[in-house]
């Protein structure tokens, strides 16, 4: 645990200091921006609904590209062989890149705080429990893809390939809800059950249902376990 | 200190690193000598836990790697061959970084940093990015991370790659230095380095080990022969008289050159016939015009170990699968199928 929050720690700081983290969260913004006043003033409702469906969809975009670089990056830059001969076991690596993007998750979604100011100057009585409940599910939503951002990057050496496969993963979950049409009515449960949509409207509704967290953490948990099973696969790294 | 028995790795087609053993006792510089692909990092990767070895032990401190690799790490000093460094990060947060991930307390840290600063020249660069440093501090932050934490085990794969010749002689020293107190496993592909530094030598070529012996030993052993070159004024010299006397002398080399003559003697190192040979030439009336004595050098003995086993691999390894084919496919067959996703 404290091997994970040194290794999240070391994480935080570097994509801090690097640009092209601020280049990604200036474009989540502006997309984010552009949809909330476009929709906002369109329904005219004192409500973050459609800025969290908004979220949900950039996400497909935002976390494949913050995370593809965790694990990739220090594969090819043959830094990975310094950290797997250090100390620390394999499974504090992966938790502790995951630590470090979720981190990166919530400093993000702080700065969509301001529409919320927006709505709390112009709107009346918001409902702010469900607001909070909302937050929090696209906390652990984007902790789920951020689970499956740091498997594609475990995979391979290539960042762009990383990103592809996040995203084709990410797109799963997220596209299924539009698919139930076509699924017969036997299979329909399953699938709504594995539809991140159907979750993530559960908190946007107000409700914090354990059915959904247990949902979100073991896909995080598989996706983890994934991610330190395909590294001690690909560098055959001893038990550790 | 650490004990390798019939270690093999095998990725997919390709068998680096072929049954090899040794045993390195505590406080010992070794060398580990190869061409380039001839297995050297495959093994030191093994011997750190980076890689799985497909066949074969491995201990260090009289214990298996298997049994507490965290352990272990925290004995081992490893410095891979692609220096792995944090471009984005200072000198000082990198070795900051390491220190943590060590579980150094904050004491030792700055001791040790101090120690490590003096050593490895980094007091002038620690508050840079490591990206702005020239390929030798580089290589000597690296060297740095791989002795932060004072192990008993130092692994260091081509540590002096891109160095210039002072610094290349720095490191050396170092090296020497903390192989008294430490066991030093180095690999190289430059036979000086190895020369220099190292008290034993093992070279390997093709994953297979061909020689493991002291340094002095190794020249002794294979060098066999000194070769005498004289050049000498004389109407029709006939050294037959000579080399009856001396029957372990051979002559080479025998050729009228612009109105003398070169010659070329070889004969065993051990035998000092400079001194005798010229009292034999003077006292035939002929004139030495120049005599010069040619040891092999380790670099000769590396060209011809690397070279000739080639050959005799080729003809061991044709006679081998004849002889013993069907057991061999059949013992290997399921070791392979597990290795068979390769990074």
């Amino acid at each position: 645990m404290r091997d994970a929050l040194i290794i999240a720690r070391k994480e935080l700081k570097s994509y801090l200091s690097s640009v092209s983290t601020y280049i990604v969260f200036v474009i989540f913004l502006m997309l984010s921006g552009w949809f909330f006043s476009n929709l906002m003033f369109k329904s005219g409702k004192a409500e973050l609904r459609q800025l969290f469906d908004v979220l949900h969809l950039v996400y497909l975009f935002f976390i494949p590209a913050l995370t593809m670089g965790m694990i990739a990056k220090e594969k090819a830059d043959q830094t990975f062989e310094l950290l797997a001969t250090m100390p620390i076991k394999l499974k504090s690596i992966v938790w502790g890149k995951w630590l470090a993007a979720v981190e990166l998750l919530v400093i993000i979604l702080m700065f969509t705080l301001v529409h919320l100011l927006t709505i709390m100057i112009f709107g009346e009585n918001l409902d702010y429990g469900s607001i909070f409940c909302g937050y929090l599910g696209l906390v652990f939503v984007g902790a789920v893809y951020c689970a499956i951002g740091i498997f594609a990057s475990a995979l391979q050496s290539n960042q762009i390939l990383a990103f592809i496969i996040a995203l084709v993963i990410c797109l799963f979950f997220y596209a299924i809800q539009f698919l139930m049409p076509l699924f017969p009515n036997a299979l329909a449960n399953v699938f709504q059950y594995l539809s991140m949509d159907y979750h993530l409207e559960n908190f946007l509704k107000g409700i914090i249902d354990t059915r959904d967290i247990i949902y979100m953490g073991s896909l995080v948990i598989g996706f983890m376990l994934l991610a330190e099973f395909s590294l001690r696969m690909n560098n055959r790294l001893q038990e550790r | 200190m650490i004990e390798v028995n019939h270690l093999t790795k095998r990725f997919d087609v390709i068998t680096a690193v072929d049954d090899i053993s040794f045993y390195i006792p505590a406080g010992e510089i070794v060398g580990f000598l190869g061409p380039n692909g001839a297995g050297k990092t495959t093994t030191l990767r093994m011997l750190v836990g980076y890689l799985q070895p497909s066949f074969g032990t491995i201990r260090i401190s009289e214990q298996d790697i298997n049994t507490d690799p965290i352990g272990l790490a925290r004995q081992i000093g490893y410095l891979p061959e692609q220096n792995p460094l944090y471009d984005d990060m200072t000198v000082y947060d990198y070795l900051q970084f390491i220190a943590e991930l060590r579980h150094m307390d904050e004491q030792t840290f700055t001791e040790r940093l101090e120690f490590v600063l003096d050593k490895c020249g980094l007091r002038d660069v620690i508050g840079q990015p490591i990206q702005t440093l020239s390929k030798g501090y580089k290589q000597r932050t690296g060297l740095a991370q791989a002795i932060l934490h004072d192990p008993q085990v130092l692994i260091l794969d081509e540590p002096t790659s891109g160095l210039d010749p002072n610094q290349i002689l720095e490191i050396r020293e170092l090296i020497k230095e903390l192989g008294k107190a430490k066991t030093v496993i180095l690999s190289s592909h430059i036979m000086q380095e190895v020369q220099a530094v190292c008290d034993r030598i093992i070279i390997i070529n093709k994953g297979k080990i061909i020689a493991d012996e002291p340094k002095e030993e190794l020249g002794k052993n294979l060098s066999g022969s000194v070769s005498l070159t004289i050049e000498l004024e004389a109407e029709n010299p006939d050294f037959s008289a000579w080399l009856e006397l001396h029957p372990e002398v051979e002559l080479k080399e025998c050729v009228p050159k612009e109105g003398h003559w070169k010659m070329e003697f070889s004969y065993p190192a051990e035998l000092d016939l400079q001194r005798d040979l010229a009292q034999f030439i003077a006292s035939q009336k002929w004139l030495i015009l120049s005599m010069y004595k040619q040891q092999h050098s380790l670099e000769e003995i590396f060209h011809l170990l690397t070279t000739e086993s080639d050959t005799d691999e080729l003809d061991k390894s044709e006679t081998e699968e004849a002889d013993n084919s069907p057991t061999a496919t059949q013992v290997e067959e399921p070791e392979e199928k597990e290795e068979d996703d390769n990074a």
